[in-house]
């Protein structure tokens, strides 16, 4: 079998279940000569992959150190200093100790208090569009419910939200690899710097007057001694920033899609209401916000059989271990009762998505909301395109409709 | 208080995030397939086992009281 290797090719961005799904029947750990690193796809070998931090590292900025010359080193220097300190890019025991502080604020029983607030910012949102009959879902609903529930969460002004978003933009920059960026690190920096710079003096205010939110919670933290440094803590509000943002618009997204392309998983949510956690669950595993996530072998290792040698990287393809037959009977299909659902949509292992719970809670209140409201809600007759980047799978518009 | 608990992973949940392991060492560990498992549920008072599990982020621990079944965590709705 020829296996072509353009990754950001049109077809595999518009659909990479079929190209990754491939994969993981013919090669399931394959070498792309063309990205350089290694693709994982079957879900037993992405699953192995996140569980031992041992031999694979998340740690990207180690590597992206290693890529540098020396003067770029010292240019994108603020940008390897602080995302060194973001948990997704850490290994233990930094992440352990970070990871175990902030989870707390995350946890299911902790975000839970939030679902009332995020039920008012869906019904809001939805009662400013719906006598319109149609609205362009990403900008008008599901970049603004995740943004405003993260930003209050935190305890930032409501007028500070749109600049917050450019600088989280720029910032995202580096993520989403494109081919067609050559400045897209030192714009990543600039993005961050403005970050910095706006969370430095939010911290000292609620060093000197502490909130009911998430920095007074993180501020107190620092304070009982060791726990988190002030660079820490800083790298904690940028990267909680950055990750409401996002994924979870994409989420939103793909799951509409998905649900109006199965109508009668629609109908059978809108009929059901307490259908709607199995739900988020199979729309998480059927089209998630993240196709992708990579890892960097530590030692000389193996993975299904395949050597690996130390400092290779790895791709390792969610979206295909989501779909993958072994593991998911009829993979394939939509079934909003699928359960269980092992899915890996958040990851698995240490690094497992720490917004998961909210994320959840979010797309359950608002899948809830629009299937009960909107009963003939449908996708516009337009073409959907996706952004051309290996990690997010991001419509960049969806047009819907209703009656 | 020294209350018998009974605590039970669902391991379609479990993503062995650590969580549990390091809030409660002693009552939980990794197994070899590097989910948790309960090694001793008398290891730590009750009231770090249930901190344990509400840091769960999977909701994947139960913990109940082994005497009158009474159940601890999670409480109704949130499961």
């Amino acid at each position: 079998m020829i296996i072509q290797d353009d990754l950001l090719a049109p077809d595999v961005v518009a659909d990479p279940y079929t190209y990754f799904g491939r994969l993981r029947e013919a090669d399931p750990v394959h070498w792309n000569p063309r990205w350089g690193g290694w693709l994982v796809t079957r879900y037993d070998l992405v699953v192995e992959a996140l569980r031992d931090w041992d031999r694979f590292s998340a740690d990207r900025m180690a590597s992206l150190a290693l890529e540098l010359s020396p003067a770029d080193r010292e240019r994108l220097s603020l940008l390897i200093n602080y995302f060194s300190k973001w948990l997704v890019f850490t290994d233990p025991p930094y992440h352990t100790r970070v990871r175990m502080l902030v989870n707390k604020a995350f946890t299911p029983t902790s975000v839970e208090r939030l679902r009332p607030r995020a039920r008012a910012i869906i019904n809001e949102l939805l009662a400013s569009v719906a006598n319109r009959g149609g609205m362009e879902f990403i900008h008008e609903f599901a970049f603004h419910l995740p943004v405003i529930v993260i930003s209050e969460y935190l305890g930032v002004p409501p007028e500070d939200r749109e600049q917050l978003k450019e600088w989280s933009d720029e910032t995202s920059r580096i993520f989403f690899i494109r081919a067609d960026e050559p400045d897209r690190r030192e714009r990543s920096q600039e993005g961050l710097r403005h970050l910095l710079e706006y969370f430095e003096p939010l911290i000292e205010d609620r060093r000197r007057h502490p909130k009911d939110d998430l920095i007074s919670a993180l501020v107190q933290a620092e304070e009982r001694g060791d726990l988190l440094s002030h660079d820490e803590l800083l790298a904690t509000c940028t990267v909680l920033i950055f990750a409401g943002h996002e994924t979870t618009t994409n989420l939103l997204a793909n799951g509409l899609v998905a649900l109006m392309e199965h109508r009668d998983q629609w109908e059978l949510l809108q009929q059901n209401p307490t259908l709607v956690r199995p739900a988020v669950e199979e729309l998480l595993r059927y089209d998630g916000p993240v196709k992708a996530t990579f890892r960097w072998a530590k030692v000389d290792t193996e993975l299904g059989g395949t050597p690996i040698r130390a400092g290779d990287r790895l791709l390792l393809v969610l979206g295909a271990a989501n779909r993958d037959p072994r593991k998911f009977a009829h993979p394939d299909d939509l079934d909003i009762t699928r359960t269980p659902n092992p899915h890996v949509a958040f990851g698995h292992g240490i690094h497992v998505c720490l917004g998961a719970p909210l994320a959840r809670l979010e797309a359950q209140e608002a899948f809830l909301a629009l299937s009960q409201r909107f009963p003939t809600l449908r996708l516009a007759d337009r073409p959907r395109e996706y952004h051309r980047t290996l990690v997010a799978r991001a419509l960049k518009e969806l047009w819907v409709e209703w009656s | 208080m020294s209350r018998r608990l009974r605590i039970t992973i669902d391991y379609d949940r479990c993503v062995g995030s650590g969580i549990c392991i390091l809030t409660a060492p002693g009552v939980f560990a990794y197994n070899a397939e590097r989910q948790s498992t309960v090694t001793d549920p008398t290891a730590e008072p009750a009231e770090r086992v249930l901190e344990a599990a509400q840091g769960c982020p999977q909701l994947a621990i139960t913990v109940e009281d082994a005497e009158t079944g009474e159940r601890l965590f999670p409480p109704p709705g949130l499961g």
